[in-house]
């Protein structure tokens, strides 16, 4: 029997029809109704005017959009003939706003998406605290908006640098947004300190914690959250930042990669208009987020939690946590290196003297976010964009289904629209 | 007397084609949980809601104020149901509805996937021909891409107040939209003596004369009622792209389209020859302060 089912309450919109066999799910095809056509927009426009018009496809990540434009940029003017120099001021500003983009997103996951559906699914009596990932979120956007002038919506990054020229005032605020935001963390959301949580080996270390977290955890083991979700146990991180390391991996064993091998095929979504197409490297389907790049820099507690539960849907969870946590740390240590003396923008020629192809990748919050821009004279030919969840959750056929499809299978319909849920899905950055 | 009043105003936060932008914005608002205990949330695209989506979509519901986000787009389905049917139902029951940001206003950027038929609820552009022309008179556009959260506190604890919210020809509430963005930016001395910014990056400058910046002509209130609190586009070095305005998006938003080295777009409500003889002046004096580094570390290589 097929029934079809609503997903609301993620970004956007989308809907899932279940095959059901023996009250398990056998085969679920999932669809993102609503096309808003970014890539033709784009067409006949300044590159320039990229940097503003590309934040818009997502009101979560636009900031990961917006450096997947200014790399693709400076990716054309490279292949032109005039290679961009950036300072490393700037390279660390933006690699510390788009660190905090990906917590502000994570805070919001944990609090507003995965909490309330576990207490749902456990029918828990647990006060739900969502407005919590709301207070996080802004405290970490706060942070971003010193160097980018808002969040969301920034366009402070340009080819060459970035618009801003900071003051040890503005770091100095920005240090005491991240002290009260991990205070906030550590307080509310943890019941440990951020070095002890960072320095747990095993999931058994969860049990000193009385949390939200270990809330999370405890009921991702009671739900068998463990043994269940499981995709491909392949992992794809593609883009190169401060916190990344770039591979694909076949379980555990790493292989190097090349953004030119992401092909797209269309998706299969019979009987439902999608217009999502599924991401694939090499024609293969990978797991791509704070899972996969957690395991492709042998992250020691997401590595022990796998080697016991493998890609489960409590790995999926609970790496995202790991990683908040992580990056909290990770931006505190980039404020550090700044150094404001140095230049935040270094001028190149003209966008029009620019002819050239170019490609930008970034890791967003969910996974690798690729740009790719045909430029002539500056204005821009075709505007190409693959999204991190078009990589997990894409809709294939039955014999080759996507990781999100292949978690879903087995489970009862409660459990795969959780496990859905675990890959913490993007449809407007599906559909842009 | 009281009992009828003491109920809390009901919000249904109805989403077009968007990119989330305001409702992450919302998120960011200051005290968001005061405000929200003001209101009965029906359904809001990520808050705790008391209706399921599928009641929504069904209109058999009543709700004070409608917020609608996104282009209007009379093709889109919502939950399998027509947009246009569930957009009218609610915009004849509300007492307010709330076009919120530039694509709800206006079209915004989502107006260009489709420009035939995309347009916001009340205006498509600066023509006031969208598909609420019948209930023009509830319609309050908070225009921007995205909002600012307090301009949305704002018009809804006017509402729950039951104070009368003024708006201007635009349907924008005139206490955020008669600042121009312009007001309050921190480079005002270098818009006053005429002295342009060299290059991105820097704090001095104005980004006026060559960097595409419309704050002189946008009616935003960013500049007075800060970005998270802390900033502003400008103030960061970044130009103002005009995004609270039916233009939005113009083209060449890094630039400034000049005419013999003027800016074609001259202050809002500036006559061009006034401009030009102030202009004519300032630049005529060098001023060395304004010319050097406003901050002169002596670390510095």
């Amino acid at each position: 029997m097929i029934t079809k089912q609503l997903i609301e309450q993620i970004e956007g919109e989308a809907s899932i029809l279940f095959d059901m066999k023996n009250g398990v799910v056998d085969f679920a095809t999932i669809s993102f109704p609503h096309f808003r056509g970014i890539e033709s927009i784009l067409k006949g426009k300044n590159a320039l005017d990229a940097l503003v018009i590309t934040p818009r496809v997502c009101g979560i990540c636009g900031h990961a959009h917006l450096m997947a434009t200014v790399r693709a940029l400076e990716d054309a003017y490279k292949n032109a003939g005039y290679p961009i120099e950036l300072s490393k001021k700037s390279k660390i500003i933006r690699e510390f706003t788009l660190t905090m983009e990906i917590v502000q997103n994570h805070f919001k996951w944990i609090y507003l998406t995965i909490i309330p559906e576990v207490a749902k699914l456990s029918n828990s009596t647990r006060e739900q605290t969502p407005l919590k990932g709301a207070y996080a979120a802004s405290i970490a956007s706060k942070a971003i908006a010193v160097f980018a002038g808002q969040w969301p919506h920034s366009s402070y990054m340009i080819p060459g640098g970035i618009t801003t020229d900071p003051t040890n005032l503005d770091v100095l605020k920005v240090e005491s947004f991240m002290d009260e935001l991990i205070g906030f963390f550590e307080k509310e959301s943890l019941g440990v300190s951020l070095e002890k949580f960072l320095s747990f080996e095993s999931c058994k270390d969860f049990k000193i914690l009385n949390s939200d977290i270990s809330f999370l955890e405890n009921s991702l083991i009671d739900m068998k959250m463990n043994q269940k979700g499981f995709a491909y146990d392949r992992f794809l991180v593609i883009a190169k930042h401060t916190f990344t390391k770039p591979s694909k991996l076949k379980h555990t064993r790493p292989f190097s990669i090349n953004a030119k091998y992401v092909n797209t095929i269309d998706s299969y979504s019979p009987n439902q208009i999608s217009y999502a197409k599924n991401a694939q490297y090499k024609n293969i389907f990978y797991e791509t987020g704070p899972l996969a790049r957690a395991m492709a820099t042998n992250f020691p507690i997401v590595k022990n939690m796998h080697r016991r539960f493998k890609d489960s849907a409590y790995s999926r969870a609970i790496a995202r946590v790991f990683e908040l946590a992580t990056l909290l740390q990770h931006a505190k240590e980039l404020l550090v290196q700044i150094d404001i003396s140095q230049k935040s923008f270094i001028k190149s020629v003209d966008i029009s003297k620019i002819t050239a192809k170019g490609i930008g990748v970034v890791e967003a919050p969910r996974g690798p976010l690729l740009h790719s821009v045909n430029i002539k004279e500056g204005i821009i030919q075709d505007y190409k964009i693959i999204t991190p969840t078009q990589f997990n959750i894409g809709s294939s056929s039955k014999s080759d289904p996507t990781p999100a499809q292949k978690a879903m299978k087995g489970v009862t319909k409660a459990e795969a629209l959780f496990i859905f849920r675990t890959f913490d899905v993007c449809s407007v950055c599906t559909t842009h | 007397m009281h009992s009828k009043n003491d109920k809390k105003p009901s919000i249904i936060w109805f989403q077009g084609l968007t990119c989330n932008g305001n409702t992450h914005s919302f998120l960011n608002l200051e005290n968001l949980e005061n405000l929200l205990n003001k209101f009965e949330i029906l359904s809001h695209p990520s808050l705790p809601s008391t209706q399921d989506f599928n009641s929504i979509t069904e209109c058999t519901l009543e709700c004070d104020i409608f917020i609608f986000e996104g282009t209007y787009d009379p093709l889109m389905k919502r939950n399998d149901t027509s947009i246009s049917k569930i957009v009218k139902y609610y915009a004849q029951k509300a007492r307010y509805i709330i076009a919120l940001g530039s694509c709800a206003s206006f079209g915004g950027v989502f107006k260009a996937s489709a420009p035939e038929r995309n347009s916001g609820l009340l205006f498509n552009e600066q023509e006031k021909s969208g598909p609420l022309l019948k209930y023009e008179s509830k319609v309050i556009n908070i225009s921007g891409c995205p909002i600012h959260p307090e301009w949305l506190a704002y018009t809804l604890s006017m509402i729950e107040k039951r104070r009368e919210v003024e708006t201007d020809s635009l349907h924008r509430p005139i206490e955020l939209y008669s600042t121009l963005s312009h007001h309050g930016c921190t480079r005002n001395e270098y818009f006053e003596w005429k002295v342009d910014a060299g290059a991105f990056g820097e704090k001095e400058g104005c980004l006026y004369y060559k960097q595409g910046c419309r704050a002189p002509m946008t009616h935003a209130p960013c500049n007075k009622i800060l970005w998270n609190e802390v900033s502003s586009k400008t103030r960061v070095g970044t130009p103002c792209f005009g995004c609270t305005e039916p233009d939005f998006p113009r083209k060449n938003l890094f630039s400034t389209k000049t005419n013999m080295s003027i800016p074609e777009d001259i202050p809002l409500g500036v006559p061009k020859r006034s401009y030009l003889t102030m202009a004519g002046i300032a630049k005529t004096f060098r001023i060395k302060r304004l010319e050097g580094k406003l901050i002169d570390y002596k670390t510095a290589d």
